[in-house]
């Protein structure tokens, strides 16, 4: 009977486990989202139809929470992304800073421009021409949209397009 | 030394054709980073843009002279203990780094035990009831 | 609206009269079995012959609708596209998860139609039929109910995407899954019999007799089809390896690792009627890891780059599984004590002893496999975190184990049973061990230093003095009784003695693979470079030169690649064209290495970045350039490995002896 009983018992834990795999792996991060990290500043070129009001290179601002969306020309969803960023930075732009950073975009100057025209952004949007500011977020891949604390600290981070539900929530909480 | 050595790749190089884009030592340490956008893939076979640029940056850093530790810990800082393809000698994770020592241990105890035990069955003498043992002796009779 | 009969609707209801005839085989199996009734038992045999007829009716009509672009079966629209080869249509049918676990659910009705016709009359041959038949229920199941691949759709589109490029871009794609399927579906027979022993509460010697065919064939196929992934990797992927510890790859590594221990212990048992009691467990937990592993590569829970699209199925294998856990060890836990035996170990050091001591090698191998596997997964059920257990570690624990079986593969076989004599072993092991330093101070003088391949090439000379002492063991005796020269007599005994010379066979190609894989690991040169077009460049002991680039067009595919010259000593050696394909429905371009294979070490050559005939401005090409040592030996120990497994399948010429010892009621 004791047999038995150890053949029932490892058989649920094994159970348990694997129904929290099927119900884990569905809208898993790719990896760790560290949260709390401090954000590494950057010094970026900041495109040309931005220079006037934006200066010729952006840094992180102190003292105001950011938002940071990484994107690349070549990428559908993050042009499908860009009316919900730019109607959320249109209402936020007084108290949130938006920065957009054009990464994994080697050679297509042409092509991320041509993006830009398109999209019709008015927030800012930076040049990540080595991709090494990609790999200092952790970048899994693009879109992918930072949310930063005043303090500098990451509140979240959100990997593949982003809904207006999801942006407001988090621009929320930013502000408390 | 490594630096020397690759100043000299380096320099040999030069006086090459071709141009030595990727050191040897860049795929040594890439295999041991996971690529982070890839599902299951070193940084070293990956060929995906975000490995290749991580190679990129592995070697420019052995250029630099950093060694195989504080690459990994560039990567470690920026992506999580997950990129490590090795996991970190410490909390939870020396559970995995002892399980192949106590699993040794473990098996080759029941192995002792198992055999002791048939020894022991086999130098035991056996348990018989008296009818059979009658009927072996009848049948010894018989026979001969 | 009318109502059209389409290849949809024939595929559907053969698949649904699969099942019902299942489910009618199972009811009548089972109630034969318990009245012992005859016609019943027959019955139900007749009907796993309609089920395998049924779905191989629901097979070609798949393989039809491909082959004729019918983009209104649900399966077609999914995966085919009009413009591919003709036998990529063909390799369609398993390349994505809907039509592999059709291809899997055939199988699994051919081998039970198989066993229905061959299988030996016994009182065990009705519970194993009703065991394959539960299994092949589910799996019927999960294609009728959950999957639908036959489904109509009542607006066909007018094209599909195709299979996933990187399943298009070699002719190892047809052989590999099904060799797999094969390998698992084959193990499946040896458990139908355990569990029908354990059913029957006759669980001596007499379930394994007509199982040791079926498992020396499945293993076989197992072995073929895991060494045939790793050939697939080392040609598609483009890193110039064949094994990475991949999650998919370990989960169908453990149950071979279990089957292995299984084949040997089986021995153990004709031989010495003893172990019964773990031949039967390790039969059940191979069968429990086979269904283990195919439930974490379909459900998504573990990724990797065998990743299927997760799909629905998950649930399902979760639950079967659970259900084959408690059904076969519960049956196991509440029979064990009428199973397990008296253990009459004379000693250790006997052939018994090596192979209970392999086994558990074997055993160990497997478990911190599997636990580095799932390790990931159970940290995060704990505590949330996500970490890595990668080829560092698998490479780390796995390699002292398999040095250890590599050892105890030489010594084993020269062993006699129950106990070993002094003396002669003295003897044995003074040759091998001689061979073995021989070997390496040998090895180390020509510049072999790094630990393991030393070790590899000692312990390889060890195992081959040993092969030579069995067969001088054979030889010697039979020549001095004047049988003739040593070539005819061990001609003869290889003849005659089909068994033990595959085995023989086997373990040769174990000792060629594993020097294979010591070289290309140990010793493997890696590079990247970024080579100027129309000019030389060295690698290695090679000069290389880009000659121009090219492309092809196909109508499912465009290739671009480079034109290599590869020179060695100023001699022109061959061309190697590596390309990168673009396939219709994938925007993401795969790359296709281009292998000069020799006997001696691999020259791999595979594109990095882009290329582009079109533009004069390039100038350049980056190549990821590889040589291997020694890898493709790993390739001919598996021709070897198959051809022993074949020959030792052969029927015996004359009655063994053993098959006299056998026939004894227990």
């Amino acid at each position: 009977m004791t047999r038995l009983l150890i053949v029932v018992v490892v058989t649920a834990l094994l159970a348990g486990l694997f129904w929290f795999g099927i119900t884990a792996s569905q809208g898993r991060a790719i990896g760790p989202t560290q949260l709390g990290r401090v954000m590494p500043d950057f010094s970026r070129p900041v495109f040309a139809r931005y220079q006037a009001e934006f200066g010729e290179t952006l840094s992180l601002p102190t003292g105001k929470p950011v938002v940071v969306s990484f994107w690349a020309s070549w990428c559908g969803p993050c042009h499908a992304q860009a009316p919900t960023l730019e109607a959320a930075w249109r209402r936020y732009r007084d108290q949130v800073l938006f920065i957009g950073v054009n990464t994994q975009d080697r050679g297509n100057e042409r092509q991320a421009e041509a993006f830009l025209n398109q999209s019709g952004i008015t927030f800012p949007n930076v040049k990540d021409l080595d991709n090494r500011l990609g790999v200092d977020y952790g970048l899994f891949g693009v879109p992918e949209t930072f949310f930063i604390r005043r303090d500098g600290t990451l509140q979240h981070r959100h990997a593949g397009p982003i809904t207006t539900a999801q942006l407001s929530a988090q621009l929320e909480e930013l502000l408390q | 030394m490594r630096v020397l050595a690759l100043i000299l790749i380096g320099l040999v190089s030069l006086g090459q054709a071709q141009e030595v884009l990727l050191d040897p030592r860049v795929f040594e340490i890439g295999r041991q980073l996971r690529c982070p956008t890839c599902i299951a893939e070193t940084v070293a076979d990956s060929a995906e843009g975000i490995s290749g640029e991580m190679r990129l940056i592995i070697q420019e850093q052995l250029v630099a002279g950093k060694s195989e530790g504080e690459i990994l810990a560039f990567f470690q800082e920026r992506y999580g203990d997950w990129v490590l393809l090795d996991p970190p000698r410490r909390g939870i994770y020396l559970l995995v780094w002892a399980s192949p020592v106590v699993v040794g241990l473990l098996a080759v105890v029941l192995l002792m035990i198992y055999i002791r035990r048939g020894q022991q069955q086999a130098a035991a003498p056996l348990d018989v009831s008296s009818d059979e043992l009658e009927r072996v002796r009848a049948a010894l009779r018989q026979e001969g | 609206m009318t109502f059209e009969l389409s290849l949809g609707h024939f595929g559907m209801a053969s698949i649904l009269l699969a099942f019902a005839l299942t489910i009618y085989a199972m009811g009548s199996g089972i109630v034969g079995a318990l009245k012992q009734d005859a016609s019943l038992q027959t019955s139900a045999r007749f009907a796993a012959f309609a089920v395998f007829l049924a779905t191989t009716t629901a097979l070609l009509v798949m393989l039809v609708a491909l082959l004729t672009d019918d983009f209104s079966v649900k399966y077609v629209a999914e995966t085919s596209s009009r413009a591919s080869p003709t036998w990529i249509k063909v390799v369609t049918l398993w390349a994505a998860l809907d039509g592999s676990l059709l291809l899997w659910a055939w199988m699994q009705t051919g081998y039970t139609a198989l066993l229905a016709l061959v299988a030996l009359n016994s009182a065990l041959r009705p519970w194993a039929l009703v065991v394959m038949q539960g299994v092949q229920l589910f799996f019927l199941a999960v294609v009728a109910f959950v999957i639908t691949p036959f489904q109509v759709l009542p607006i066909p589109p007018l094209d599909g995407p195709g299979p996933n490029p990187l399943l298009q871009n070699h002719w190892m794609m047809a052989l590999h899954p099904i060799l797999m399927y094969l390998g698992f579906v084959g193990l499946t027979v040896p458990f139908a019999y355990a569990m029908a022993a354990l059913i029957t509460r006759r669980p001596g010697t007499e379930w394994m007799q007509p199982v040791r065919l079926w498992t020396l064939a499945g293993w076989g196929f197992l072995a073929l089809g895991k060494i045939t992934g790793g050939w697939w990797s080392y040609e598609v992927l483009g890193w110039g390896g064949y094994w990475s510890w991949d999650p998919v790859e370990n989960l169908s590594f453990v149950p071979w690792l279990t089957a292995t221990a299984f084949l040997h212990s089986a021995q153990v048992q004709e031989r010495r009627r003893m172990l019964k009691a773990w031949n039967i467990l390790l039969v059940t937990l191979t069968f429990a890891l086979t269904i283990l592993s195919t439930f974490l590569i379909r459900s998504g829970v573990l990724s990797s780059v065998h990743a299927f699209a997760e799909g629905p199925v998950g649930p399902w294998f979760f639950g079967f599984f659970i259900l084959v856990m408690l059904f076969s060890f519960g049956l196991l836990a509440l029979r064990w004590e009428q199973v397990r035996d008296r253990s009459e170990f004379d000693s250790v050091v006997s052939r018994e002893g090596t192979i209970l001591a392999g086994n558990v090698l074997f055993l160990a191998m497997g478990f911190v496999v599997l636990l580095g596997t799932l390790f990931p997964l159970i940290v995060e059920a704990v505590s949330g975190q996500l970490v890595t257990i990668g080829a560092p570690f698998f490479d780390r624990v796995t390699v002292p184990i398999w040095l250890l079986i590599f050892v105890l593969m030489g010594i084993g076989p020269l062993l006699p049973w129950r106990r070993a004599e002094g003396q002669t072993l003295a003897r044995n092991l003074a040759w091998m061990v001689g061979g073995a330093l021989l070997a390496g101070v040998l090895a180390y003088t020509l510049g072999v230093r790094r630990t393991y391949p030393l070790l590899t090439v000692a312990i390889a000379a060890y195992n081959l003095v040993s092969l030579g002492l069995l067969i001088a063991g054979v030889v010697r005796p039979r020549v001095r009784q004047g049988l003739g020269n040593a070539a005819a007599v061990f001609t003869r005994y290889a003849y005659e003695n089909r068994r033990r010379f595959g085995s023989m066979v086997v373990h040769f190609s174990v000792v060629v693979m594993a020097l294979g894989v010591a070289g290309s690991s140990g010793y493997r040169l890696d590079q990247q470079l970024s080579m100027p077009i129309g000019e030389r460049a060295t690698f290695g002991q090679y000069e290389l030169l880009v000659t121009g680039l090219f492309e092809e067009r196909r109508p499912y595919k465009v290739s671009r690649g480079a034109t290599v010259e590869v020179f060695r000593d100023d001699q022109f050696v061959t061309t190697l064209t590596p390309r990168i394909n673009l396939f219709g429905n994938s925007p993401q371009p795969v790359s296709t290495p281009s292998v000069r294979y020799t006997f001696w070490s691999d020259l791999y050559l595979n594109l990095a970045g882009t290329v582009d005939p079109h533009d004069p401005a390039q100038q350049s090409v980056i190549l990821r350039v590889v040589q291997s040592p020694l890898v493709a030996w790993i390739w001919i120990g598996a021709v070897i490995l198959a051809l022993g497994t074949g020959y030792a399948l052969l029927p015996s010429p004359r009655r063994e002896p053993m098959a006299a010892r056998e026939s004894v009621p227990t």
